[in-house]
Formats: structure tokens, sequence, C-alpha cells
């Protein structure tokens, strides 16, 4: 790739969604995701450039990094389908790796939280209560959050250590 | 390994050399190297630092070449003697001291490397090396022999250099490039220790290579294959196994798992703890308390691993263990079968296939998707090891790869590959370890995940927590557990460089990145001045920039004297420092790694003369050994030659720290008298936290409440919040990290506790 081309793909890497920057279609399998993977490395990866002045040196290590970041992020199905959901929804183009996180583990986080806002403000409260050490106060509000989200399995084990405690 | 590569996808072709400056006298394009016109052509050599041995190789002219010493040996020890008359000796005459002068030979020293003081590796080379580990600033750690004191880095730069100098001679050129290998489970610390130690021996480092994927580079390069590979590595301290995808000229690491305490040398504890327990109950005697008998035993149960490698029983004998005080003589005569050994180490075997089922998962494959399974390090010589490996992973390991040396060949084809215009293979590798980051509660957060390709880079956005804060303490580190302490602190760092403000308002972007060789460094930047702060994340034990130019300065690296070298007609000679050793003492060398070595009794090994008297020795192609012996020299002086001890001094053994324990009480006490002081916890490091160095706050988190930082929030005013994007701040108090729920003083957490996974 010509010098000027390089320093035309870092100036606009943050415009391109992974997709765009591994040159692939959104359905692309994930033999496609790894060839593409592998075609991009071969152009950017650092060693391939080390004899590159300084500044293209950059730029080329920049968007190595961001090419491995895009393959992280679309090799596993998990992680591609929080990032397409981000897309989807007018997201960023860009997704924490280390959060891409899996449709279970996000609904886990969600879980732990609250789901719904009442929910979510009752666990609080439960928190605040536990803080001060009432737990019987603790358990009284997790039975509130548990009224907005009955099916809350992290909420129902939350009551019952606390009920645990209040004893 | 010559072959023709396809060409690469890719437009490097079409790029315009006028417009690249390309630096060196290596202008891009498809200029290759002139054949056989070595003097002119820039090389870079690759060298395997092991921890027990090293080896040293080179690719020209598209084939490479393991680079023997002038004793014709592929690999040397990985020792260092330091002499009473100030020179230093490098590699199997080295290793000879470790007998006479064992609080002057350092052995094994690839297992302190980049150690934190505290360690348990530390501890466990205090209590049975002789050479002194003593501590140093930043709960970093010197060896100290007479009154200096070097740095690991130090001691594995005299190895580096020695393995240049026999790289000089071989090639006949300087040589100031290298690519060194390290297992592919080292952490930063002990990576970037490995690096600064290339730089002490005047290398430039090209890169830190990881030794299962140099191997894979050995076993696949320019055969344009297509194959899922298990590198399974188990070296003298450490086990590594790397899952590979090779795709023509792109070698993709899937996953790499490993343990930096399991190597070769715990399988020859395991035989040593039975000698001296049959010895024990035969006599009464604890060889354990003796050093001599001790390293005696070492030699012998290194030397068993070795003849069990070619033959079903071996003969252990070792005349003279000890003298008791009453002047009696103790000998060891045993036989050992091979299923007497299997019994003895099968559980350590089995316990790298743990490790194994982790890096397959990781990888997303099975053993049967696997197309070939490739053995590295010394102990895939045992039968047995290859046995419960084909076993495990129902195929036979791949033949014709000499264990010893396929990752310094590795190696050289990557040095080979950095230094040429052409690219003709591409390192996709990962890194071994989640990177992590301090938050509330002396948890670490995961920032980059094990077993993500690199380089990569994350940033996350972090806010003050009080009004007019004036720092940010920022703390790293790596490994797998969500609690900070379980981890190795890479470092941490103080950032104050930003415009202060009210809580909330400041906004902090710190950027972690790991490189190519694994490295990992921090900036941090205020984002309403652009104003940067940037590390290089130093072990708070390592050296920093001004030390090691002092060590460059100091440059006591050059006291090591070559053993290999070129004479005045450029013929390679080597000069066996005999000076070192007493003058009764044969000094010998193992002619090829490859010469059966049976054991161990030192008659039998002089006889089937694997191991040969230097003045016997019959010429080497390409090396003539110095003949002439000064009789007495420094090291050799204390009457050692009186001890019967000469035979391990004969002996290619193992140099490697045995991890055993000394029965010895008073050792014992004045071990843990010492430690005890010096025990730190890892997560108390820059717990420190003065006045205003204040936690930071995530500004782009989800909106949960992550608290970073120190761990004295509650004295210091409570902690600062990681804020989401789609944070609302009012949504968010109290201030209570999801983790922390129902924390206070006295509540049992265990019960509470059970939702403390790391997501997956």
């Amino acid at each position: 790739m010509a010098p000027t081309e390089i320093k035309a793909l870092a100036r606009i890497i943050d415009e391109l969604d992974y997709y765009q920057l591994l040159h692939l279609q959104p359905g692309a399998s994930p033999r496609d995701i790894k060839l593409a993977f592998h075609s991009t490395s071969r152009a950017f990866h650092p060693d391939a450039n080390r004899h590159l002045d300084d500044e293209l040196r950059s730029a080329v290590s920049n968007i190595a990094k961001r090419v491995t970041e895009a393959y992280q992020v679309l090799r596993d199905a998990r992680r591609r389908g929080a990032y397409d959901d981000q897309l989807q929804s007018g997201g960023g183009s860009r997704i924490r790796i280390a959060e891409a996180l899996s449709a279970g583990s996000r609904q886990d986080t969600e879980t732990r939280q609250g789901r719904t806002p009442q929910g979510r403000q009752y666990f609080n409260l439960a928190k605040l209560d536990a803080q001060r050490g009432d737990w019987a106060a603790a358990a009284r509000q997790l039975q509130t959050a548990l009224t907005f989200e009955p099916d809350n399995e992290f909420f129902k084990s939350e009551l019952k250590a606390a009920r645990a405690k209040a004893r | 390994m010559g072959r023709d590569l396809p060409m690469y996808v890719g437009s490097r072709g079409e790029r315009e050399p006028t417009l690249a400056p390309w630096e060196g006298s290596a202008p891009h394009g498809r200029r290759r190297p002139q054949r056989g016109d070595a003097g002119m052509s820039e090389i870079a050599i690759g060298i395997d630092l092991g921890t027990s041995n090293s080896c040293v190789a080179v690719m020209r002219n598209g084939e490479v070449e393991v680079l023997t010493n002038a004793y014709g040996e592929a690999t040397t020890a990985s020792v260092v003697a330091f002499r009473e008359d100030g020179g230093i000796n490098v590699g199997n005459a080295a290793k000879a001291n470790i007998i006479h002068l064992p609080d002057r030979t350092v052995h094994s020293s690839k297992r302190l490397i980049g150690r934190y003081f505290f360690s348990e590796e530390v501890k466990k080379a205090q209590a049975i090396c002789s050479y002194r580990i003593v501590e140093a600033e930043n709960h970093g750690l010197r060896i100290q022999i007479d009154e200096e004191k070097f740095s690991l880095p130090e001691i594995a730069a005299m190895i580096l250099s020695e393995m240049k100098s026999i790289a000089e001679a071989r090639i006949g050129q300087p040589v100031t490039k290298a690519v060194i290998t390290v297992p592919a489970y080292f952490n930063d610390n002990q990576r970037q220790a490995t690096k600064d130690a290339g730089r002490i021996a005047g290398l430039e480092v090209l890169r830190i290579l990881n030794e299962p994927t140099a191997a894979a580079l050995s076993y696949g390069f320019g055969r344009g294959l297509s194959q899922r590979v298990a590198i399974w590595d188990l070296g003298g301290g450490t086990f590594d196994i790397s899952v590979l995808e090779i795709g023509d000229d792109v070698f993709e690491v899937l996953s790499t798992a490993g343990d930096t305490f399991l190597g070769g040398e715990d399988f020859d504890d395991r035989l040593i703890d039975l000698l001296a327990d049959e010895f024990s109950a035969r006599t009464g005697v604890n060889l354990r308390n003796d050093r001599y008998a001790l390293e005696k035993l070492k030699v012998a149960a290194e030397g068993a691993k070795k003849g069990l490698s070619l033959e079903n029983e071996v003969e252990i004998r070792i005349p003279d263990v000890i003298t008791t005080a009453n002047g009696e003589s103790h000998s060891i005569e045993r036989s050992l079968t091979s299923i007497e050994y299997a019994a003895l180490v099968n559980d350590l075997i089995q316990s790298t296939f743990k490790v194994c089922d982790e890096a397959l998962q990781q990888a997303g494959v099975v053993a049967r998707d696997l197309d070939g399974i490739i053995l590295v390090g010394g102990p895939t010589r045992l039968p047995l090891v290859r046995d419960t490996v084909r076993e495990y992973f129902q195929q036979e390991p791949r033949e014709g790869i000499d264990p010893d040396r396929v990752v310094a060949m590795g190696a050289a084809i990557h040095a080979a590959s950095l230094v040429s215009s052409d690219q003709e293979a591409y390192l996709l590798d990962v890194t071994p370890l989640s990177l992590r980051i301090g938050i509330v509660g002396d948890l670490a957060e995961c920032v980059i995940e094990r077993n993500t390709p690199v380089p990569i880079e994350q940033t996350r956005t972090f806010t003050t927590f009080k009004d007019g804060q004036e720092s940010v303490e920022i703390k790293v580190f790596q490994g797998e557990s969500q609690e900070a302490r379980d981890n190795e602190l890479l470092g941490q760092f103080s950032f104050s460089e930003f415009e202060k403000g009210a809580r909330g308002e400041v906004q902090i972007d710190v950027t972690f990145e790991i490189d190519t060789d694994g490295i990992v460094s921090v900036t941090a930047t205020d984002r309403a001045t652009g104003r940067a702060a940037s590390t290089r994340i130093t072990l708070s034990s390592g050296l920093s920039e001004n030390e090691l130019d002092a060590i460059i300065d100091e440059s006591r690296t050059d006291r090591v004297e070559p053993t290999t070298r070129v004479d005045e007609n450029n013929r390679v000679i080597g000069a066996i420092p005999l000076k070192s050793v007493p003058a009764d003492t044969p000094v010998v060398f193992e002619e090829t790694r490859a010469s059966k070595a049976r054991l161990v009794g030192d008659d039998d090994l002089i006889e089937e003369s694997e191991l040969l008297p230097l003045d016997e020795a019959p010429t080497i192609p390409d090396a003539v050994p110095a003949a002439a012996a000064p009789a007495d020299g420094p090291m050799g002086a204390g009457g050692e030659s009186t001890r019967s001890i000469s035979e391990p001094s004969r002996l290619d053994r193992s140099a490697k720290a045995a991890q055993i324990g000394s029965d010895d009480p008073e050792e014992i006490e004045a071990f843990s008298g010492n430690f005890s002081q010096n025990v730190i916890d890892p997560a108390a490091i820059g717990a420190e936290d003065e006045g205003d160095d204040l936690d930071l706050i995530d500004v782009d988190e989800d909106d949960d409440l992550d608290l970073l930082g120190g761990d004295e929030e509650e004295e210091l005013g409570g902690p600062i919040l990681e804020l989401g994007r789609d944070a609302e701040l009012a949504d968010t108090e109290p201030v209570i990290a999801n983790d922390q729920l129902f924390e206070s003083p006295g509540t049992d957490l265990s019960e509470l506790d059970d939702d403390n996974e790391e997501p997956r």
C-alpha cells in the first residue's frame, strides 16, 4: 500500500466499522473473517513494515492494532452478536473487547443490577441497608425489587443470603 | 529450508520506494541479500535463552544453522561463574563450578528474572541455591557475589554475551541484532527484563518471541502448510502449550497456556527426594543437609533422566556421596527402571494436560482437530513423556524435530526475516495473560483478555472523584483473577498532568497497549489539554531507564571471557577457562547432545567417552580446544579436590535450582527469619496512597459503578466512579461496586459472594 494510502487509512480509521476495516460483508462467515484477518495482517503487520519511517510506522501500527481488535470481536460469535447489536442501534464503530459480552453474560450483568428502573432502585436501597448491617431491611428491599423482577435469580439468591444474615 | 513462497496477498510490491526512507542499507524492494556475501549482508541471530541451556542459530542463504560452540556443543549451559579474580565464565565450564564454588556460580537465573523479591519462586531459590539472592529497591532482587550486586537482566546479559560470541566466531562477523525467545507464558515483567538483558549484552533485540511460536515457525516455515498444530513445550523450568493455525506464510496462535513453575527440573527433584529418602532410611544420614551431596544427587538425577530417554533401565552410582563426621564414606548404587521413574513423575506430566485442556478449549478445538503435535524441550526425549502425550492427543508426535534446537532455529528464521526486505512469514501471536486495571476492593478489572491477538490497544476514560483532585493512581496487573493480589502487579503510576476541576469534570483517557513482543505500555491523557504521560509499565523491581544506562556504562558484561573465539587464522577455537577449576579435576565436555548418555557413575562416563577429558579431546571440526591449563587458578583454590566430588564436574549436569526444601533446621530458621521481614503483599504495594492521589472514575463504563484505585478509599474519602457510556450519575448513587454488595465489617462474604466469576 502506498504511503499516502496508509496515512489516509490511518486518518479515517475511527470511522470504519470492523467489517469495513477487514473488507468484509456483514454476513461474512468465520472462515472469511479469518482469511481477511490473515491477508490484512500481511499488509499491516508491524514486522512487514519495520523499514518505514517513524510516521508511517506509527500509522501502520495503529491500523494493525485496530485490525486485531476487529478480529478479536468478529471471530467470537457472542462478541460479534453484541457488536452487531451495537451497530444496529446506531452505536459506535468500536466495542471494548473485554466487555463485548456475550448475550449471556450481558444478561447476567443486567440481572445483577436489575433490569427495571424500580428493580434497580430497590436493589440499590438493599445495598445501602446491607452496608449499614441492617439485613432485615435489606431483605425487605430485595423482596420489593423482586416484585418488579419476579424471575431475577440473582435477586433471589441475594434475598436468601440477606435473610440468613438477618437471622 | 529453501522454498518458493507464494506471493502474499497485499500490495507491498506497489509501494513507491522513493517515498519510503528505509532505514539502514536495506532498501525496500526485492533485493535479496547477496548470497555468499555474508560479510555485507545484515546478520541477525536467534537465541533460545533457556533455564538450563541456551542455543543460538542463524539463517543464511535460506538455510538455518545451529551455531555450535568451540567444542561442538549445540547448547551451552545457562550458568555464569564469577571467578575470584573478577573474570566471568559462562557455559559448561562455568557449570563445573557449581560443586566447587556454589556461592559464585549462578544457575537457573531464568527462574528469577522479572520476579519480585517476595515471590514464591525467589523463596524457593533462596532455599536451595548457594548463591546469595538479596533484596533491592522496590522489591527487586540482586545476586550478590562478594561485594558486587548483579541484577537478573545483567546475569542474563552475560549468557547472551557468550551466545553472541559463539555466533560471531562461527559467522565471522560482528553480530548486533537478535531475536530472543521467552516462554509463551512469561508476563510483561519477565519479557521486559529479558529485553533489557539483550540491550545490556549489546544486542538490538528485534523481537521477544514466544518459544512455542518459534518452534512452530521452524516446523512450518516455507512448507506451504495448512495445518492446526499444538506445540507441547516442557523446558527446564517452564511448561507451555500453544495451539497454532498455520496457513501458508501466516502463523496464527489461537491460544497459549502454561505453567511457569513446572519443568524438567521438577522431575529431577522427585528422584532426588527418592534417593535422599532411601539413603536416609538406610543410613540415618540426611543428604539434604550437605550441599555437596545434594549437588551430586542433582547431577545423578539429571543423568538418570537423560539415560532413561534412551534406555529402559539405568544404573545410578554415586561413590562417596557423603563422608560422615566419623570418616565413614557412603555411596549410592541403585538401578532405576522407566516404570519406577514413571511412577515418580507421572502426576507432573498429567498436570500439563490440565493446561492443555485449557489451551484447546480457548482455541476452540479438540485434540482430534489437530494435524500435528510438536514436542519441544529436553524432557520430551523421555519415552514416557512421548507415550503420555501421544495418549492425550491420540496421535503420534511429529518425528525428526530436535527438541533442544527447534526454538533457536525458529528464532533465527524470524530474525532473518526481520532484517530482510522480504517478509516471508507473518507471526500473529497472542497475549498469554489478561491485562487488568486495579479497581476498588482490591479487585482487578479485565481490560484485555488473555489470548487476544497482539498488537492491541484499548482505551478507558476515567474521571476524578474529588473536587480539585491533584492526581490519580493507576495500577496495572496481569493474570486471571479478579482479586488484585492473585495477579502479577506490572506497575503503577500517578498521573497529575491534568487541568484540575470539579469531581466528574476531568476526563482522563488511559490507553493500554500490548505490542508484538507482548510488552505492555500505558498512557494517560487529559482530554481537555491533550497532555499525556506515558509509561513503559515497569516492574516496580525492574530496572529504570537510568539504571539500565548505568549498567550498560559499567559494562561488567565485558568481563565474560568467551569460550569460543577465532584465532589469527580465522579458525574457531575454544578456550575452556581451566584456571577456574581445581587442577586435578578433569575438565570435560559433552561431545554432542545426541551422543549416548548413559548414566552416571563417573567411571562409566569416562569409559564410554561421552564426556572427554580435555587433554584427550579429539579434534572437533572447527574446534581447537585450548590445551594449557594453569594448575591453580583462583577459583580452584580451597582444597575441594580432596573432597572426592570430581565426578559431577564431568557431567553435563543440569544447573537448575531444584525445588527441594532443606531439612537443615538452622537453615530453615535463617531462611524464614530472613523472609518474614520481606514478605510483602503484592496488593499492598502502592497502598501508600498519599494525600490527593485519589482514584479515578471510568467515564464510559456502563452504568455499573466500578471503583478504581487504591486500598484506602475509605480513609481517603471514598473512591471515584467509573462512569458508563450511558451512565447517568444520578442513577448511579450510591457509589458501591457491584462486587462489594453487602460488604461490611464483620460480614462473612463467602455466602454472598458466589457471583464473583469473571464473565467469559
